[in-house]
């Protein structure tokens, strides 16, 4: 490698996981209650991504990270504050609405156009990252669509590990079925890689990385374009939490052999 | 690294602090009005480091007069603009009655209960209680806002962040000042990539110190940075930090069949022990914030905040606007309760403290998010002085600019006047009553006063608080069950003093480990060292009362082995502070000091609706 | 009357897939619902004799791609592939397994031929032109029912939301589509399948039961130590004497990746619930979890639930498993492994 990586991760925000979620009807389709107030966090595949992406970026000398958010200007400036100490990136902000019911066809089409905007992108060196899936939309095919309209034909989904070779080939690693991996070879970027979770920790927060972002960080959320994203395509009829309480036996006083003896029984019936 | 200015902690100070400075950081042709120091041809470099994970996240509901705040914010509708926030509707104070007969009420406690019952037939009466028919003019909160002080912080960091002049920081603790003699020269966060015992792993950061011209330090009574710098200065003469309290809420959304109304402010007393202090507060959207106050000079070891929460939340008065109701969001804080007695130095060469650690909670009118705020505002106003001026941050021009502010401001006059309102506590709950009563009517001029002593030297042992209760057999006998469970001793205490089984249904009443999970559960990142360690782990061996488990608001101290010291699980901390108040031992050559050791750590509640 | 195509695709031994016969189910299903024409197509290696294998679903019409460029999963050639097979069945209504070949390249051959697409469809239904669709959004909390009535329209079905087609088989007189991959679209190469260590052998979709182990197990226990080893222990020979999956918490699995001692043989590919999957079983054995609804997610679709907990109110459980047994999972399952082994 001699230039290193172009690498522009897709990635927005999704409401902090251990939230507690409630369907509501609005007049742009259906939506969550308080939306506007859950607090955030950067979509968990995403992040792993970006982390990749940095961490890729740190061996390959010359590379260089993006990342492209498609949200709501506020929530985003706000997202920054727990993202921009973890990795160095240059911030592309969308302005839009980060519902998960939002349409995956309407969000490719705005992340392609504002990836084909970036000044300097050069195709050969790009690494299209992201997530797998979102833990909103959780449409799972996002980035492929990206990738589509970027003319990108190498593309891998459920990424666990890249390699790459001196010459700037690299090798995959994508989950499949029954806890495998199919492992592949491709010969150059440009390729999408859909992240799973990978092997990297969640960096620490650093305050140097934190502060250079930023200074790219607000200019980028006021430069931030409206993309007119929505329910598309999609005819919502109903979106609803369902009823899932069971009657639940506790079982207090047995033994440890009665239990084992029902647990057993019930194993084998 | 370098700033100009660096603040630790960022509540309701900091917000107002850096909402007026931010104002007059640039100049009208927008050009930055001054510039940086440490990056020359930079605008003013400001920092704000935030120990939660996110703005706004753990603090709690509030009723406020909201004068500061609205200052601020001319020409806002605050109630309108801020989410869960709604103007003060009907206020009201109900004493409750002990519907379960298990309430610690001394003969001084019952005498009230009958004058009570005996005015009942001038007084509202509600299930179990009755309503005080007027309420002193020093503790009405109207005009002013019901709020959610992590709505309100999430939305004035926004405010602040969209200006682009500050840079804030949430999941970064601060570990310490960064002193040259009793200069501050910036702040050391907490090293990240350490094991519990803070020995350096794979992942090892150690936490980078951050220069700065000014440290605002703001970090509340709890806070790492701030209790250093008073234990490097001390006090001065005649201030004390005795008086604590441990304010544990909740958020819940109410039954359809609920028809308070947003602004609804009801506060009561009397219940589940005399000593507790309850609030409700009514969002908008059905939406209430609740909770109680466990205070220091409650003097028993069983203070099991979360189970008394239970209690309280179960009293008729209460219950009948709570059944079939949701419970969303839970945390708890440590309020510093001696108010100005309680204040620091205020200033020194690099360094000022604002907000609740700087000793303005208003503990006559029970306020404190206003005055922490206002706090905020004179400093900055100080500091833009200061700025125009091109001088440097001393002790001498702090205290030319801040301090004579504060001292000239309304905020530290009404200070003043409640200074001692709260000292009859210190004897019992009615002379704590008489003596509020007798500060806000007389405005200051008659007191009640007493002498008080450190928390940690008013905890009774568990003989004297059970004897009457519980045979000394009966005692030792759940002592050591507890002991052999590695159980806290409160629910068994409480069961055995009469106190019924909390009916848990998981929606509303659940157990204090479910309660972990709800409003974005309990977390903290990995990579930080324990943050609650003992200084002395000998002490902790003679210990019996072992208060700090007793109290703990997240069960994240829980009985170790026997003779060692209680276990921690950082994971579970919320960060309350309220074991370092509550511990009984304290240290031989600080008495004013307990054996708990509190420090920065990450991690605490993911909600910020409380 | 809609056009409705099953896009399959075999593995690489030329067998259909589980997940491919249950799509086909669904495919017949709703043609008969909609009263519309069914093709089917099969990519991979084998497609001819794969679709003789289903020739007696009642499709009008079978279509492949057997070239050998299809014989590995890849993204170009396979979104090529079917890109030409939707076109050549004039497709209106698409169904596909959601299998990891499909879920990476149909996106890209649904933006070639102008249609949308949606993925982890867990109900699909008709009458008339209209289609109707099930999945869940924000990650199994909230089931979303919609349509579209823009086509084609592709819809991938997850595994297990319909019994697999069984029939005669017979002869498909499939027609094999020409497709003119590039040397473009074979830039990446396929090395092969690595299958996880021997030892960390624990993800078995086909077993009836779901084991779910939860940070307990790393903890303190009653003597005041964890006991880390003896708990990977009775894990693994609890796996193997119950021929169970394993799942895991996240927080059994972010102990992991923070560098705590904790169980080898776990990895992020083990976790079930909010940020990990959903795995379908028969049954649902959990121990030492604790956790509210997002982690709960993980066991959304077990039938049959138990749990084995200290805390008889916890969240995990109550509500959510059919039993919970209040007792010390170390205890409890050296009992059950001695039992099943007898």
């Amino acid at each position: 490698m001699t230039n290193g990586f172009q690498i522009v991760v897709c990635g927005s925000l999704v409401p902090d996981p251990l939230q507690t979620l409630e369907p509501v009807t609005t007049p742009q389709g259906p939506g969550l209650k308080n939306e506007t107030m859950l607090p955030s966090v950067l979509d968990p595949w995403a992040a792993h991504a970006l982390f990749e992406a940095a961490n890729l970026a740190k061996q390959i000398a010359g590379s260089k990270v993006w990342l492209v958010s498609l949200g709501p200007k506020a929530k985003l400036q706000q997202l920054m504050m727990t993202v921009a100490q973890k990795a160095p990136f240059e911030l592309v902000a969308i302005d839009g609405s980060a519902s998960g019911f939002t349409d995956a066809h309407g969000v490719a089409a705005a992340l392609a156009d504002a990836i084909g905007a970036i000044p300097g992108l050069d195709k050969s060196r790009l690494l299209l990252f992201g997530g797998c899936a979102s833990a909103s939309r959780d449409a799972s095919v996002t980035l492929q669509l990206v990738g589509e309209r970027l003319g990108i034909r190498d593309q891998f989904v459920g990424v666990d590990e890249i390699k790459v070779q001196a010459d700037g080939s690299f090798s995959i690693l994508e989950r499949i079925e029954g806890g495998q991996y199919l492992s592949s070879t491709c010969q150059a970027a440009p390729a999408v890689l859909a992240w799973a979770t990978g092997n990297l920790p969640e960096p620490p927060n650093n305050p140097q990385i934190g502060m250079a972002n930023m200074r790219g960080v607000m200019p980028a959320l006021q430069k931030a374009k409206p993309a007119a994203v929505g329910v598309g395509g999609i005819a919502y009829e109903k979106t609803e939490i369902p009823a899932q309480k069971r009657q639940t036996r506790i079982v207090k006083d047995a033994t440890a052999d009665e239990i084992a003896r029902e647990i057993v029984e019930w194993i084998r019936s | 690294m370098d700033a100009d200015i660096v603040c630790v902690g960022f509540g309701p100070a900091t917000g107002g602090f850096l909402t007026t400075l931010t104002r007059a950081l640039m100049n009208p042709d927008g050009t930055p009005a001054f510039e940086s120091k440490v990056m020359p041809g930079m605008p003013l470099q400001i920092m704000c480091y935030e120990r939660a994970d996110d703005i706004g996240f753990g603090v709690s509901g509030v009723v406020t007069k909201g004068r500061a705040i609205r200052d601020s914010f001319p020409g806002v509708d605050l109630a309108k603009e801020i989410p869960n926030a709604a103007e003060t509707g009907h206020e009201t104070v109900a004493y409750l009655f002990d519907p379960v007969g298990a309430s610690r009420r001394t003969a001084s406690t019952k005498f009230m209960d009958g004058a009570f019952k005996a005015g009942g037939c001038i007084m509202h009466k509600g299930p179990h209680g009755v309503e005080l028919p007027w309420i002193p003019p020093f503790l009405r909160k109207e005009p002013g806002l019901v709020m959610s002080m992590g709505s309100f912080m999430s939305w004035v960091g926004n405010q602040l962040m969209g200006t682009g002049l500050v840079q804030i920081w949430p999941g970064t603790p601060v570990s310490a000042p960064v002193m040259e003699g009793d200069r501050v020269v910036g702040v050391r966060l907490a090293d990240q990539g350490v094991d519990k015992k803070g020995s350096p792993e794979a992942a090892f950061m150690p936490g980078m110190d951050i220069h700065a011209r000014l440290t605002v330090v703001a970090d509340g009574p709890v806070g790492a940075v701030g209790r250093k710098l008073d234990r490097h200065f001390g006090l001065p003469e005649g201030n004390h930090q005795h008086d604590w309290a441990v304010g544990m809420k909740a958020v819940v959304e109410l039954p359809a069949s609920c028809d308070l109304k947003p602004g609804t402010v009801i506060h009561t007393l009397g219940y589940p022990e005399p000593e507790i202090f309850g609030f409700l507060y009514v969002y908008p959207d059905r939406t209430a914030s609740l909770g109680i106050f466990v205070p220091s000079w409650m003097d028993t070891p069983i203070r099991t905040s979360y189970r008394y929460l239970q209690h309280w939340m179960m009293h008729p008065y209460i219950w009948r606007y709570l059944e079939g109701g949701t419970l969303r969001s839970w945390g708890a804080k440590s309020l510093q309760e001696s108010g100005v007695r309680g204040e620091p130095f205020l200033v020194g060469d690099g360094f000022a403290r604002i907000g609740e650690g700087s000793g303005t909670t208003n503990v006559l009118t029970n306020s404190g998010v206003d005055e922490a705020w206002r706090s905020g505002v004179l400093l900055a106003e100080g500091v833009i002085e200061l700025l125009k001026r091109d001088a440097e941050f001393t002790k001498a021009t702090l205290t030319g600019t801040y301090v004579r502010r504060r001292r000239a401001d309304a905020l530290d006059s009404e200070l003043q006047v409640a200074k001692k309102a709260r000292d009859g506590f210190q004897k019992n709950f009615m002379m704590g009553l008489m003596g509020t009563g007798m500060t806000g009517i007389t405005n200051g001029a008659l007191n009640l006063s007493v002498e008080s002593c450190p928390p940690s030297q008013r905890i009774p042992p568990l003989e004297s608080v059970c004897s009457g209760r519980l045979t000394p057999a009966k005692l030792a006998e759940t002592v050591e069950a507890c002991a052999k469970a590695k159980q806290p001793l409160h629910d068994a205490l409480m069961t055995l003093a009469g106190w019924p089984e909390i009916p848990f249904d998981g929606t509303l009443l659940m157990s204090h480990q479910d309660v972990l999970f709800k409003g974005g559960k309990v977390q903290a990142a990995g990579g930080f060292a324990d943050h609650v360690t003992f200084a002395r782990p000998e002490l902790c061996a003679t210990c019996r009362e072992r208060t700090c488990i007793e109290i703990c608001s997240a069960q994240a101290l829980m009985p170790g082995e026997e003779g060692a010291t209680p276990e921690f699980d950082r994971e579970k901390c919320i960060h309350c502070g309220a074991c370092i108040w509550s511990c009984s031992k304290a240290l031989p050559e600080d008495r004013e000091r307990a054996n708990i050791e509190f420090t920065a750590g990450s991690g605490g509640l993911h909600s910020n609706e409380n | 009357m809609a056009k409705i195509f099953a896009l399959l695709h075999t593995e690489s031994d030329g067998s259909l897939p589980k997940a491919a016969r249950e799509t086909l189910a669904a495919a017949v299903n709703l043609a008969a619902q909609t009263g519309g024409a069914l093709t089917v197509g099969v990519l991979g290696a084998g497609a001819a004799a794969a679709a003789d294998a289903v020739a007696g679903c009642g499709a009008a019409a079978f279509i492949t791609v057997g070239d050998h460029a299809v014989a590995h999963p890849r993204y170009a050639t396979d979104a090529a592939a079917a890109t030409a097979l939707v076109q050549a069945a004039g497709a209106e209504i698409v169904l596909a397994p959601n299998t990891s070949r499909f879920a990476r390249c149909l996106p890209g051959a649904a933006h070639r031929v102008g249609a949308q697409i949606d993925t982890h469809i867990v109900a699909v239904g008709g009458e008339g032109g209209a289609v109707h669709a099930q999945r869940w959004f924000y990650r199994q909390r909230i089931l979303g029912s919609f349509s579209r009535t823009a086509r084609p329209w592709m819809l991938l079905v997850d595994g297990g939301v319909c019994p697999a087609w069984q029939g005669p088989a017979g002869t498909a007189n499939a027609q094999e589509v020409p497709v003119a991959f590039t040397a473009e679209d074979q830039r990446t190469t396929v090395k092969g399948v690595q299958a996880p260590a021997a030892d960390a052998q624990t993800i078995r979709p086909d077993a009836v039961l779901l084991f779910v182990a939860g940070a307990g197990w790393t903890k303190k226990q009653k003597d005041g130590q964890a006991h880390i080893g003896d708990a990977g222990v009775l894990i693994q020979g609890f796996l193997r004497s119950a021929k169970a999956s394993l799942g895991s918490s996240k927080s059994l699995v972010d102990i992991q990746s923070e560098g705590q001692e904790t169980l080898s043989f776990m990895s992020h590919m083990n976790q079930v619930g909010q940020t990990g999957s959903t795995p379908r079983h028969a049954k649902g054995l959990a121990t030492c979890c604790h956790g509210e609804e997002p982690h709960a997610v993980g066991w959304r679709f077990i039938n049959e639930r138990r749990a084995v907990n200290l805390d008889p109110n916890c969240g995990w459980a109550q509500g959510k498993a059919d039993v919970v047994y209040v007792a010390d999972a170390f205890e409890v399952i050296t009992k059950v492994n001695a039992l099943l082994n007898a």
